[in-house]
């Protein structure tokens, strides 16, 4: 093998600096329409009427029992048939907002199942209103369990984004294959992608377990 | 030449800066039956883990049988001693805990033949024989192929005993083995452990906070508070004509609780 | 006497019966359903099923391989990251980190594009195998410690009481708790395993996303076809899900009273 220097500072890098930037902007953006889209559909899931639960909580099965890059290819063919024409981006970080919206859903639910029934109870006999029971006591115990898990998302999310490049969208993935493409040389650009992910989850991670910290020790003493 | 069975040299134990055990000097002899009593945190529990090795010391050093076991003789030097060492050492070791430890995988007796196949490579047959004579001994035999999930606890701890005795040990442990029960569980165990006690082949050690028990069976009791042993001697001189301060508070407290 | 007869709590054994009872039903009359289409919309179906279904059976190959690797994997790093033995620890986490840290496609890329350059040039579907095999055996693995860290410390405890040696004590009392205990994990990553398998089709495979593909650039049959895709993952996992359950109550069939 021969790794080349010059190839890798004078191509390489400027295009995935560009690249990056396209991969970071869909896992942020992803990201955010997730954080909302998963506290809808838990509202949905969690609603009195069965009559929106339970297909709430179908609709949430299907999408996490398939897979994302199926779903991604689903809404890139159906959305101009139904004439919606997007950029690929737009509708790459739409299919992976709404794939873990669902996921979100669950660890919301999960986190307000995690808050002891008594705390309910007492919220009750304390004669509290329903927005002061949620900001006040579920809410801020809810918060240690969810804080991680939705961070662990925002790394999935991030390594889920490569996937863009099966429907063209110039990120990290799909640059690096083209300078393959175009240069016959595929071994820097793989690798630095890879490095680049690897370097970034463990930053994540990192970073996660500082915010997670920070929560377990600002809220529950 | 006779030795102590157990012998204590100034063990150390330390969690940080918390010391559990200050220089502790302790010696039961050959098939007696010592009792150690003392509120909580008082450190007597972790005598019997250090000895049974679930948790290391450390300073001083620990004998059983004359021969060291936390250290070997290697030309005459005591030095820290090799895994092998310690689990020959350690065979002469049983211990009863507090919560069991059953193998909930297992049935009854496979819970006490596991030690005689696995360690000891007795055939299965031969070992079985003997887990059914001692399932037999704890008043269990029927529940032989029973899972501890379908033994009350008085049965799953009389289980543990078997399963104690299966290795052949010359020191029993036991750590509490009442304070997990139901009360009326607790009179099935203590019958088993005094028919042990009774028995003479064994040297006991038992922590417990059944006094009436303590005294009925031991030959020796030790209060021990504070990582110390305050007080110690014959049953009815140390609950009779307790002479520390702690040790009659302590007496007066628990007779109180009943 | 009693006999040793049924062991859990009935109500427990019941409870299980009923969800996975509840699953075959499902399961079947997603079948049914997808029999009955088929037939429904013959004329329409036959032009593009056949090909989705041999992409079925691509898929199916590949998952089955990889996650032979995935649990081997994932039990030999799991273990390897509790080792005493510092090289060894050192290993396993290396590997786990490198490999949960990077993204599958990443390494499906790097092992299909870049191995070449080392001299060895792996087929598609043994560089799919391997990518997704590995990937997954890096987060298996934390499942497998997690399960052996949660059997409980009076267990071991035991276990040098009865003077056991530590390879027995690994084989004969942790890992057959722990199996029961990372069953949940474990079948759940499965079936993360089976939607990451759509992935192959990056390096030329044709399962049943590729399938899938081709057969809505050729027929512009968008919702039926991509319906029939998903359909077919998610029964896959519905499958796997079932296996699970029945497993799990397998093992945990002694330790509903968990002491």
């Amino acid at each position: 093998m021969d790794w080349r220097w010059d190839f890798t500072f004078d191509v390489v890098l400027p295009k995935m600096w560009q690249a990056a930037g396209v991969t970071i902007w869909a896992t942020v953006a992803s990201f955010a329409f997730a954080l909302v889209g998963g506290l809808i559909l838990m509202l949905l899931k969690t609603n009195r009427s069965a009559w929106i639960s339970r297909p709430a909580t179908e609709l949430i099965e299907f999408i996490r029992a398939t897979p994302l890059l199926v779903q991604i290819f689903f809404l890139f063919f159906l959305l101009p048939e139904i004439g919606l024409t997007l950029p690929p981006l737009t509708t790459g970080i739409l299919a992976i907002g709404i794939y873990n919206s669902a996921l979100c859903a669950e660890v919301y639910r999960a986190g307000f199942q995690a808050v002891p029934k008594g705390q309910w109870e007492a919220c009750t006999a304390l004669n509290m209103s329903t927005y002061r029971t949620f900001r006040d006591v579920i809410i801020p115990q809810s918060l240690p369990p969810i804080v991680p898990a939705l961070g662990n998302y925002l790394v999935a999310i991030f390594k889920e984004t490569p996937l863009l490049s099966f429907v063209a969208v110039a990120e990290i993935m799909q640059v690096s294959k083209l300078i393959g493409a175009e240069y016959y040389r595929f071994t820097e650009a793989i690798t630095i992608a890879g490095i680049f992910f690897l370097v970034m989850s463990l930053i994540a991670a990192f970073g996660i377990r500082l915010v997670e910290n920070y929560v377990k020790r600002s809220i529950l003493h | 030449m006779t030795h102590p069975m157990i012998q204590f040299d100034k063990v150390l134990k330390a969690y940080g800066a918390l010391q559990v055990l200050k220089d502790l000097d302790f010696s039961v002899d050959n098939g007696e039956v010592v009792s150690i009593i003392g509120p909580s945190g008082s450190g007597k529990t972790t005598v019997l883990r250090v000895l049974m090795t679930l948790e290391g010391i450390q300073g001083g050093t620990m004998y059983v049988n004359g021969e060291p076991l936390n250290k070997m003789n290697v030309d005459g030097q005591l030095v820290d001693a090799s895994k092998a060492h310690i689990r020959r050492i350690r065979s002469k070791i049983g211990m009863v805990f507090q919560s069991f430890n059953l193998f909930p995988h297992m049935t009854a007796l496979d819970n006490c033949n596991e030690s005689p196949i696995h360690t000891q490579g007795k055939s299965k047959a031969e070992a079985t024989e003997e887990s059914m004579r001692l399932l037999e001994m704890v008043g269990l035999a029927e529940k032989a192929n029973h899972y501890p999930s379908q033994l009350s606890g008085g049965q799953q701890q009389r289980v543990a005993i078997a399963r104690t005795l299966a290795m052949h040990p010359e020191i029993l442990l036991f750590d509490e083995p009442t304070s997990a029960l139901d009360p009326e569980m607790v009179g099935e165990v203590l019958e088993v452990i005094r028919d042990l006690a009774k028995s003479g082949d064994y040297t006991m050690l038992l922590v417990t906070h059944q006094m009436g028990f303590a005294r009925e069976v031991s030959d020796r009791v030790c209060f021990f508070d504070g990582g110390k042993m305050v007080e110690q001697g014959k049953p009815d001189d140390l609950f009779g004509n307790p002479q520390h301060d702690r040790l009659k508070q302590f007496l007066s407290k628990v007779l109180e609780a009943g | 006497m009693k006999e040793p007869g049924p062991t859990n709590g009935p109500g427990n054994t019941k409870h299980l019966r009923g969800m996975s009872m509840n699953r075959i039903a499902i399961v079947s009359a997603l079948i049914a359903f997808l029999v009955g289409m088929t037939f429904a919309t013959f004329s329409e179906m036959r032009v593009f099923l056949p090909a989705i279904l041999k992409g079925a059976v691509v898929t199916v190959q590949v998952s089955i391989l990889s996650i032979a690797l995935f649990l081997f994997m994932s039990v030999i790093s799991g273990i390897g990251r509790l080792s005493a033995n510092r090289p060894i620890r050192w290993a396993s986490i290396f590997y786990i980190e490198v490999f949960r840290g990077t993204s599958l496609l990443v390494i499906l890329f790097w092992m299909f594009f870049v191995m070449p350059e080392f001299g060895v040039t792996l087929s598609p579907m043994v560089a799919g195998v391997t990518a997704i095999g590995l990937n997954f055996g890096a987060y298996g693995a934390e499942v497998v410690r997690g399960a052996i860290a949660a059997v409980p410390k009076g267990q071991t405890e035991a276990t040098i009481a009865l003077n056991m040696a530590p390879y027995k004590r690994l084989t004969r009392i942790v890992l057959p708790q722990a199996i029961a205990i990372m069953i949940p994990g474990m079948s759940n990553l499965t079936i993360e395993l089976i939607k990451a398998t759509a992935l192959v089709s990056a390096v030329t495979l044709v399962d049943i996303t590729y399938a899938a593909v081709q057969q809505n650039q050729l027929h512009y049959r968008t919702v039926e076809i991509f319906f029939i895709t998903m359909l077919l993952y998610y029964v896959f996992a519905q499958f796997v899900r079932f296996g699970g359950e029945a497993l799990e109550e397998h093992y945990t069939r002694h330790l509903s009273k968990r002491v």
